[in-house]
């Protein structure tokens, strides 16, 4: 098969894993050799649907003796199948590189054979990246639930990040839809790579010639919507993967219906805002200091799909509020509505040398839309509606959202039918109509 | 109004900083003398570039400031943006005066104009550093154009020192006819003639092919998001991505 081809059918199979980020390690460059690392990460590109483009995201190969439900290179789905060889995957990544479209690869793949021989064939693509071409830049692999722990080992040894999917929240929708899958198969690798990251953390720590092990961590993904869990489920699980295992990233993907299988739900599109919800609120668990159990509850366990879960956690604690801007400390200003990493270190700063006003705060950049009714400046509170729940609820709703669905601008021809008729005109002058 | 002239040279704005302290008159505000217009009122002095006075400048405010402020400035008078040089010049004699806490006066105008055109220029750097697009050369030579907002060339031409240091690479700001050029041993930067432009330019080799290919391959169209995308990468840089060319 031509190499146009197998491209073409291998990115289009790799596109429903989210994982794109080039940041987190600091490769540099050998004598001789090509590439290095950026610790901020490096986009190159922006798809058409606005996802960010770093990698050379493809599988290794799309055969698969697997038979998961909701996904699109399942064993019983017609499609057209293709395999790279680990040279032309090496051959291709460089060649990319080098022209600077992406910033290094990110190869999966599906279980061709069986576990063992498809890691195999991933660490043999990598091998010759890190060994024969010297290359120096990014490698995100996929490592292979079931594979041997020491192939795992061996590949972690070369690449920046390792990754396995968890793809379904719970083990009851893991044995509905995947069932050749099971939570510990994938949940004991994951425990296996975060021991040795952390082993060869401590090490560097006292020899900084030793060896590095996936230095840039590890990341797993799971999809939205495809099975019945609610919101607060998922984001214990994510908490609980971020503390146990040290995880730097759990991406989220809303399901792209891909498939007409009984046990999947029928939805005409993906549920795009449930996933902005949770990556919302995945940022306020890693950076600002809030816990899954602040944010939803058994009562609620579904995000608010109006307002975005710091505000909604502001307004149910609004008894905290509001905060003088020019004395919070900085964990207090982060859970300011509207007010974020950036911003709270700017204030943090600027009021060292003066006492903030409002105006302060609008020329330093601070978007205000949602933080004025949360704040008070030298004592001055700014919000006309007061604080008070309800009508702070109701400031901050987005109007044109409520009735973006099913809604519609009634016009005062819309309940008639069609251009009046002869007849019409005529059975109006003589008094019918 | 009494306005400096200088040459457009980082030196040269440096000089009429110096000598914005040590003349009896005293500038209101700094033009390159490529763009002033001459005007019955103002009063033009003509700086002449001096690199001791500039260097002298340029130590006192690493020393009496701090280096951040040095790199402010020159981030800032990279972005060309017009008025920029009196607001650097009002921003180094604020500097002056509070010493390294120059930076924490955020919401100051003075500060605020160069921070944000410093700010301009660094994210347009890292943009680049991404968006930039070599073609092959038939002699091996990977060569890149570009139109950047900001003459950001001296900036991101070391990130690919660092990166492709075994190959040989052009980098060239079609906008102001500059270009980087690296040979795999050192990284020269030189102004360059439209004529200099490879006849073998536009010719596309295979793997641009395969890049168009897995470009639209890579996209989910159940979530095509046009304005989103626009929003990252701003259409005016898509003349020279060879994802965006038909």
């Amino acid at each position: 098969m031509e190499l146009q081809k197998k491209l073409e059918i291998l990115s289009a199979a790799a596109k429903y894993d989210v994982s794109c980020s080039s940041s987190g390690s600091n490769r540099k460059n050998t004598k001789g050799g090509i590439g290095n690392s950026s610790p901020a990460g490096i986009c190159h590109s922006w798809s058409d649907d606005g996802r960010c483009i770093s990698l050379l995201k493809i599988l290794f190969t799309n055969y698969c003796s697997y038979d998961c439900a909701y996904c699109v290179n399942r064993l019983s789905n017609d499609i057209p199948r293709a395999a790279f060889t680990p040279q032309e995957v090496a051959a291709l990544t460089i060649n990319f590189y080098r022209r600077n479209y992406i910033e290094g690869l990110f190869l999966s793949s599906s279980i061709i054979r069986d576990p063992n021989y498809t890691m195999e064939q991933l660490y043999e693509s990598v091998r010759i990246l890190r060994e024969e071409y010297k290359f120096n830049g990014y490698i995100h692999l996929k490592a292979i639930p079931g594979a041997d722990f020491s192939l795992i080992e061996a590949a972690g040894r070369l690449v920046d990040r390792m990754s396995l999917n968890i793809e379904l929240p719970s083990s009851k929708g893991l044995q509905l839809l995947a069932p050749q899958k099971s939570r510990e198969n994938i949940l004991k690798p994951m425990g296996y790579v975060s021991t040795k990251i952390k082993e060869a953390k401590d090490n560097r720590k006292f020899f900084k010639s030793s060896p590095n092990f996936v230095p840039a961590g590890q990341s797993t993904q799971l999809i939205i919507g495809a099975t019945p869990d609610h919101d607060l489920k998922i984001l214990r699980l994510s908490e609980g993967l971020y503390k146990s295992y040290g995880l730097k990233r759990v991406y989220y993907s809303a399901y792209v219906p891909v498939s007409t299988n009984p046990n999947l739900p029928a939805i005409n599109r993906p549920p795009l805002l449930r996933e902005h919800r949770l990556y919302q609120a995945d940022w306020l668990l890693r950076f600002y200091g809030f816990t899954s159990s602040e944010l939803l509850n058994e009562e609620q366990p579904n995000f608010d799909t109006q307002l975005d879960p710091k505000c909604n956690w502001a307004l149910r604690n609004i008894h905290l509020f509001p905060v003088e801007i020019n004395k919070a400390d900085y964990e207090m200003l982060l859970r300011i509505p509207g007010v974020g990493v950036r911003s709270a270190r700017k204030i943090i700063a600027a009021r060292k040398v003066k006492q903030l006003d409002f105006d302060d705060l609008k020329k330093l950049g601070i978007v205000l839309k949602r933080a004025r009714f949360f704040i008070t400046c030298k004592g001055k509170y700014f919000s006309n509606i007061g604080l008070n729940e309800t009508h702070i609820r109701e400031a901050l709703i987005d109007k044109s959202q409520i009735y973006s669905d099913n809604w519609e601008q009634i016009s005062i021809f819309s309940g008639m039918l069609g251009l009046p008729t002869i007849e019409d005109k005529i059975m109006s002058l003589v008094g019918e109509l | 109004m009494v306005n400096y002239l200088y040459d457009g040279s980082f030196e040269g704005l440096l000089t009429c900083i110096y000598e914005a302290y040590y003349r009896s008159e005293k500038p209101d505000r700094i033009y390159s003398s490529e763009y002033v217009q001459q005007n019955l009122l103002d009063e033009n002095i003509q700086i002449s570039t001096d690199p001791d006075k500039a260097s002298k400048v340029y130590d006192s405010i690493a020393r009496k400031i701090s280096y951040q402020c040095l790199e402010n400035i020159y981030h800032a008078y990279l972005s060309e943006l017009s008025g920029i040089e009196t607001n650097i010049l009002n921003y180094v004699r604020l500097g002056f005066k509070k010493g390294k806490d120059v930076d924490l006066y955020l919401s100051d105008d003075r500060v605020l104009a160069v921070h944000t055109a410093a700010k301009k220029v660094t994210r347009e750097c890292h943009l680049m550093v991404g968006l930039l697009r070599f073609k092959k050369l038939d002699n091996n030579i990977y060569y890149a154009q570009y139109k950047p907002d900001h003459n950001i060339t001296t900036l991101i031409s070391g990130h690919f020192v660092d990166r492709f240091s075994d190959q040989s690479w052009v980098i060239h700001d079609v906008k102001r006819n500059y270009a980087a050029v690296f040979d795999k041993k050192v990284c020269i930067f030189t102004d360059v003639s439209e004529e200099a432009i490879p006849i073998t330019y536009g010719i596309g080799d295979d793997y641009e092919k395969l890049w168009k290919d897995y470009f639209n391959n890579i996209c989910i169209k159940e979530r095509i998001n046009p304005k989103l995308q626009k929003q990252y990468m701003p259409a005016r840089y898509w003349k020279f991505l060879i994802e965006k060319q038909l």
